[in-house]
């Protein structure tokens, strides 16, 4: 049963008074037909019967009315002389005095009644609403859909322009609407008296004895200590008012509460986010500085040795002691340019300046870079599958990528051994791998070295592995990290696999892309 | 009279020691430390015997982060009176807008950190194509075993011609009259395909994938046909 239809029940229309009319009719049958046969004390008792019967059916001012009129009805047909409204006998006039008496107090204990129990199922519609409404805020943590229920709810309440706005975050500095969810019509002079009551945290309107001369209810949607809200709904008349401020406060309250739960769940969800982006980047700071602490310091050493011993140094030394800064300096470059890179990659909506690339040349311009004027052995060697597509794919990345996989590589396997970058197809991907002789990594070890500052410092259950891991792995962490990071940034993953020789092989899947037609002769290249 | 280089930079400590390093290279080296410091330079510094278009300095190191914008406005005045060789320098991240530079006609660029080794050996190719927008300096190219002959469109390989289609062609000449310095993907498509086709960079990775195959003895790890990756490709030094 609809909350509307349980206010309508203490006003009911005379429609529905018909068993009151029936009963009176009845009663006044019955007094003539009795008429003669008992005396008139008796007679009088049939009437007021007939009142306390049809008056639980009549409206309280019927009931009286109808009251009246039997009783001066009653005085004319029945009490002599008959036919007139005078009254001989003393008597007489007693009964009809208490007659009147009587029936007035009987319509009013059964309208009493009837409005004390309308008031309980007012009361109960309230409470089964007000459950109802405790069930859907738990049930939905969508706080359009709540905001959106409540709109409902009050509208069934208190009619058809009932409004609600609620704060979606914190409280702006000026009414923005951007800042809130809204329900229903805030616009105007509505939306001003929404944002009043939602900052004064305090019902307005009729009744509440703060600007009473406004046409609507506003009710604030308050938590513990603030307020998250405010809804509108239209003034209630008469004695419900109360009552059904009251109810729709409550409700309002329960929504206020809800949200503020929910703020509170995203302010804890964003600090603790906070403080791990917080840790992250502490803890990049302290390795990166720790990377770069090692170039710095001998750098420091061949630069301060130059600066303070330059004329006791021979020509030899001083040679040396420069290209010692050159190469520690090229090394911090390289570094610098990595961390940048991992700290890009990371920022969200990164994107990529991909073209159509061809393998051969990203792995020529690799190779380029490995070769050092005192690698005469040509350790580093390239093998690509003939025919390959082309790539679609941000080639200073992928520069970048295979650079450091092939550092590293030279870094961490014996002097001599041979490093392979193969490129083959595979499915839908291209495989570009980096091959090496050196001692491998232990199999815990396999995906942690991908970490940013996983660089073997820690004691490792393979103990065989573990000593030479330990000792080789300074300064992979950021070089490693950035290298997974630019193969998922292009959609593919980097993964490091044992050989079944020793060794290690890092392998980057790139996802194929169809390329586009292949190109005819230059127009007009003939 | 020894050669005029304007160094705009304005790092302090690198401007003090490229200009060191250029002096004893017999270089006279003007520096600014802003962009309209150098266009204030290049206005003033005209030498007193000089020809009306002469500008007074006879090569330009523009730096790319400098405080007062963009050196596209510096390039473009300097380009608006003569065509003095630029070299960009910028830093790892700026590579946009050294893209930017090279396709509005900056000569070659330098990425920080780099070695003086390194900058002379591209202020001195720079240097030898002054002018060249006006006359090709190159019309042949010789290196290790390749020869390329523009002007009888020849070209030989350990002396045995070696047949290329005329795209190939065209391709390998744009590189040739700008040997030692980079090309822009765009440069290229735009001079070699038209201006239509300048997004097509697969046209170019294919075509040089066959220049490659014919020219070069490890197609795998190219000596003339060099990639710059993400900017364009660059053709090596000849042979002195």
């Amino acid at each position: 049963m609809s909350l509307a239809a349980l206010e309508s029940r203490d006003t009911r229309p005379l429609a529905q008074a018909w068993p009151g009319i029936v009963a009176w009719v009845a009663g006044w049958i019955a007094l003539f037909a009795a008429d003669g046969r008992i005396d008139l004390a008796n007679q009088a008792m049939l009437l007021v019967l007939a009142c306390a019967v049809a008056s639980p059916w009549l409206p309280e001012w019927a009931s009286l009315a109808t009251n009246a009129a039997a009783v001066l009805a009653f005085n004319w047909a029945f009490v002599p002389p008959r036919g007139t409204f005078t009254i001989d006998l003393r008597e007489h006039a007693l009964l009809l005095a208490a007659m009147l008496v009587v029936n007035a107090i009987v319509t009013a204990l059964m309208s009493a009644l009837r409005r004390q129990a309308a008031l309980a199922r007012r009361h109960a519609g309230y409470a089964e609403q007000l459950r109802a409404w405790g069930d859907t805020l738990r049930d939905t943590s969508d706080a359009r859909a709540q905001v959106g229920a409540l709109h409902e709810a009050l509208r069934e309440l208190g009619g058809g322009s009932a409004a609600v706005l609620a704060l979606e975050d914190a409280m702006p500095a000026d009414n923005d609407e951007r800042a809130v969810l809204t329900v229903g019509d805030v616009h105007g002079d509505r939306g001003a008296a929404l944002w009043h009551c939602l900052r004064q945290g305090q019902p307005i309107g009729p009744g509440t004895g703060r600007y009473e001369d406004l046409e609507d209810l506003y009710l604030p949607l308050r938590g513990r200590g603030a307020c998250l809200g405010a809804a509108v709904i239209p003034e209630a008349s008469g004695l419900r008012a109360t009552d059904l401020r009251a109810h729709a406060q409550a409700l309002c309250d329960a929504l206020g509460l809800a949200l503020q739960r929910a703020a509170a769940r995203r302010d804890e969800q964003r600090s603790r986010e906070q403080a791990q982006a917080q840790g992250v980047r502490n803890a990049l700071l302290a390795a990166i500085s720790h990377d770069y602490r090692t170039p710095l310091a001998t750098i420091m050493g061949a630069a301060s040795s130059l600066d303070e011993q330059a004329e006791r140094l021979s020509v030899e030394q001083r040679r040396r002691l420069a290209h010692t800064i050159v190469e520690e300096t090229a090394l911090l470059g390289r570094m610098t340019d990595n961390t940048l890179q991992l700290a890009r990659l990371d920022a969200p909506g990164v994107s990529l300046t991909c073209d159509w690339e061809s393998a051969e040349e990203i792995v020529g311009t690799a190779l380029r870079h490995a070769r050092r004027p005192d690698d005469t052995a040509r350790r580093v060697k390239a093998r690509l599958e003939p025919d390959l597509p082309l790539l679609w794919c941000d080639a200073l990345l992928v520069g970048q990528l295979l650079d450091n996989l092939v550092d590293n590589a030279l870094k961490y396997s014996p002097p001599q051994s041979p490093i392979e970058i193969d490129v083959r197809r595979k499915d839908a991907c291209v495989v570009l791998a980096v091959r090496d002789q050196g001692p491998g990594v232990a199999p815990a070890w396999r995906e942690r070295v991908f970490e940013v500052f996983q660089r073997g410092a820690e004691p490792m259950s393979d103990a065989v592995a573990a000593p030479a891991l330990a000792s080789a792995r300074p300064g992979a962490g950021v070089g490693l990290a950035v290298c997974r990071a630019i193969a998922r940034a292009h959609g593919g993953e980097l993964r490091l696999l044992p050989r079944p020789h020793g060794g290690c092989s890092f392998e980057f899947e790139l996802p194929l892309r169809p390329v586009p037609a292949a190109s005819a002769e230059a127009p007009g290249a003939s | 009279m020894s050669l005029r280089v304007l160094l705009v930079e304005d790092d302090r400590e690198l401007r003090d020691t490229l200009r060191g390093a250029l002096v004893v290279e017999g270089y006279e080296v003007l520096t600014a430390a802003s962009l309209s410091e150098g266009l204030a330079i290049t206005i003033h510094a005209r030498r007193a015997s000089a020809a009306a278009e002469d500008l007074g300095v006879d090569l330009v190191l523009l730096d790319l982060g400098l405080p007062d914008g963009d050196g596209e406005t510096l390039l473009a005045a300097l380009r608006r009176r003569h065509p003095i060789p630029v070299l960009v320098i910028s830093a790892r991240q700026a590579e946009g807008r050294k893209i930017r530079l090279l396709d509005a006609g900056a000569d070659d660029y330098l990425v920080k950190p780099f070695a003086i080794g390194e900058l002379l050996a591209r202020m001195r190719v720079a240097l030898r194509h002054r002018g060249t927008t006006v006359n090709p300096a190159h019309t042949q190219y010789r290196r290790d075993a390749v020869l390329v002959d523009l002007a009888a469109q020849r070209v030989l390989r350990g002396g045995v011609p070696v047949h290329l289609t005329p795209t190939e062609f065209n391709l390998l000449a744009r590189l040739v009259r700008s040997a030692g310095q980079v090309v822009t993907h765009r440069q290229l498509l735009a001079d070699v395909w038209g201006a239509d086709f300048v997004e097509h960079t697969h046209y170019l990775r294919l075509y040089m994938g066959q220049l490659r195959a014919k020219l070069e003895a490890d197609p795998a790890e190219p000596v003339l046909l060099l990639t710059e990756p993400g900017v364009g490709y660059r053709l090596a030094e000849p042979d002195e």
